[in-house]
C-alpha cells in the first residue's frame, strides 16, 4: 500500500469512527432527556399523590367540637353585633403580643356588648416546634372549649407560650394548664391524650388558608381585614362597622 | 491539533462544571428536603404569594419538594445534565419572578425558598433583595452548566464513552 492510500483508509476511518460516536450522542441525549422528563414527571405526581392521601386521613379523623360556630372553625365570645374574626397559633410570639396589647380592649367591647368575637386556633408554625405545637396546642384549645373554658385556657396558653424552636409545652402540662383555669374533667384529659381534636387543628388551618389567611394574628372586623392589629386599630374598626 | 490553550479549556471546563453541576444538586436537595417533611405547610408558603387559588396552591405545594430533589438527584448523578441545568434555570426564573411579584405588591412573606415559607409577622422585614440576589447565583450555576454541560463522573459522560 501506498503512503497516500494509507492515509486515505485512516481518514475514512477517522470520519466513520467520528460519525458513529455522532449518533451514539445523539441517541444517548435523546434517551437521557426522555429518562429526565420522565423522572420529574412521575416525582410530581407522587408528591400530589402522597399529599392528596395526607388529606384524605386527615377527613377522616376529623371530629368537630360541639361548641364550635362559623362551619365548626371557631369559638365565640360575646354576643355583640359586630362580628371580630381572630386567627391566632398558641406558638406564634406576635400573637401572644397582640393578645396582651389588645386582650383588654376586646374584653371591654365583648362586655359591652358591641362585639362576637370568633377566635379560630389554627397551626401554621408546627415546624417551630419538635413536638407539632400549634397543632397540639389548637386541639387541646378545642377540647377547653368543650369543657367551656376556651377564652380562660387561650389566655393561660399565650401566658405559658413555649420558645420557639424548643419541644413545646407536653401533653400532661397541657392538661395540668386545664385543672388550673378548672378543667379539671377526665374528658379534657382524654381529649388531649387521645388527640381527638388534632384532625380538626389541621381542617381549621386548611379552611383559614382556604379564605385569605396566610399569617398570623390575622385579624378580621365585620369580615374586613386590619392591616396593621392593634388596640386603637381595632377599637377604629369596630366604632366604623357598628355605625 | 489542539493548541495549548484549547486543551487547557478541554481539561479545566469539564471540572469547573462538574462543580457547579454538584453544587446545584445540592441546593435542588436541600431546598426540596427542608420542605418535603410538611406538604400541607409547602402549599401554604406557595399561597402566601397569593398568585393562585388555594387549591391550585396547595398541589404544586405538593408536588415542589418532590421535583426538587428529583431534579437535585438527576444532577447529582449526572443524567442528561443539559436539560436538567435548562429546567433547573426555567425554575429559578419563576421563582425570582415570584419573589419580585411578591415584592413589588408590597407583601411581607418570607419567600419559602428553603422553608416552609409564610407570612412574616409584623415587626420582620422581608430580604426579597438577598433572595432574588441567592437565586440570582444558583441561575448563574445552571447557565454554566447549559453552555457547558460535560463534567466529569456523570452518567452522561459514562453513556456516551467519555469516561474510560
Amino acid at each position: 500500500m501506498s503512503k497516500a492510500t494509507k492515509d486515505r483508509a485512516a481518514q475514512a476511518k477517522r470520519i466513520v469512527a467520528e460519525q458513529k460516536a455522532k449518533e451514539r450522542r445523539r441517541v444517548v441525549t435523546l434517551w437521557t432527556s426522555v429518562a429526565v422528563v420522565a423522572v420529574l414527571v412521575i416525582a410530581g405526581l407522587v408528591g400530589w399523590g402522597i399529599f392528596a392521601g395526607q388529606e384524605k386521613d386527615n377527613a377522616g379523623s376529623v371530629t368537630t367540637p360541639p361548641t364550635a360556630v362559623d362551619g365548626g372553625t371557631a369559638f365565640a365570645r360575646g354576643e355583640g353585633p359586630v362580628t371580630i374574626d381572630i386567627y391566632e397559633d398558641f406558638m406564634c410570639p406576635i400573637c401572644h403580643e397582640f393578645e396582651d396589647a389588645a386582650g383588654p380592649t376586646i374584653t371591654q367591647l365583648v362586655d359591652a356588648k358591641k362585639v362576637t368575637v370568633n377566635y379560630h386556633p389554627i397551626a401554621i408554625l408546627d415546624r417551630y416546634s419538635t413536638t407539632e405545637y400549634s397543632t397540639r396546642s389548637a386541639a387541646a384549645a378545642a377540647a377547653a372549649a368543650q369543657g367551656g373554658k376556651f377564652y380562660e385556657y387561650h389566655e393561660t396558653l399565650f401566658a405559658n407560650q413555649p420558645e420557639e424552636g424548643s419541644a413545646g409545652l407536653d401533653n400532661a402540662k397541657l392538661i395540668e394548664l386545664g385543672k388550673d383555669v378548672g378543667l379539671t374533667d377526665q374528658a379534657f384529659a382524654d381529649a388531649i391524650t387521645n388527640k381527638t381534636y388534632t384532625g380538626w387543628a389541621t381542617k381549621v388551618t386548611d379552611t383559614a388558608s382556604g379564605s385569605g389567611v396566610t399569617g398570623t394574628p390575622t385579624v378580621l372586623v365585620a369580615g374586613k381585614k386590619l392591616d396593621n392589629p392593634s388596640a386603637q386599630a381595632l377599637t377604629a374598626a369596630v366604632e366604623a362597622a357598628a355605625a | 491539533m489542539e493548541t495549548g490553550q484549547q486543551a487547557r479549556r478541554t481539561t479545566v471546563l469539564p471540572w469547573i462544571s462538574t462543580v457547579a453541576r454538584l453544587g446545584l444538586a445540592a441546593v435542588w436537595l436541600i431546598a426540596g428536603g427542608l420542605k418535603i417533611g410538611d406538604l400541607a405547610a409547602s402549599g401554604r408558603a406557595v399561597n402566601a404569594y397569593q398568585i393562585f387559588p388555594y387549591d391550585v396552591a396547595k398541589v404544586i405545594g405538593a408536588a415542589q419538594p418532590f421535583l426538587e430533589i428529583a431534579l437535585g438527584l438527576l444532577l447529582l448523578v449526572g443524567l442528561a445534565v443539559r436539560l436538567s441545568a435548562g429546567i433547573s434555570a426555567a425554575f429559578l426564573l419563576i421563582f425570582i419572578a415570584g419573589i419580585v411579584s411578591a415584592w413589588s405588591r408590597g407583601l411581607a412573606i418570607d419567600c419559602g425558598c428553603f422553608s416552609s415559607g409564610g407570612e412574616l409577622g409584623a415587626g420582620a422585614s422581608p430580604v426579597y433583595g438577598w433572595d432574588i440576589a441567592r437565586d440570582a447565583g444558583f441561575l448563574v450555576l445552571a447557565g454554566f452548566l447549559l453552555w457547558w454541560p460535560r463534567t466529569r463522573y456523570s452518567m452522561d459522560g459514562v453513556l456516551m464513552g467519555d469516561e474510560q
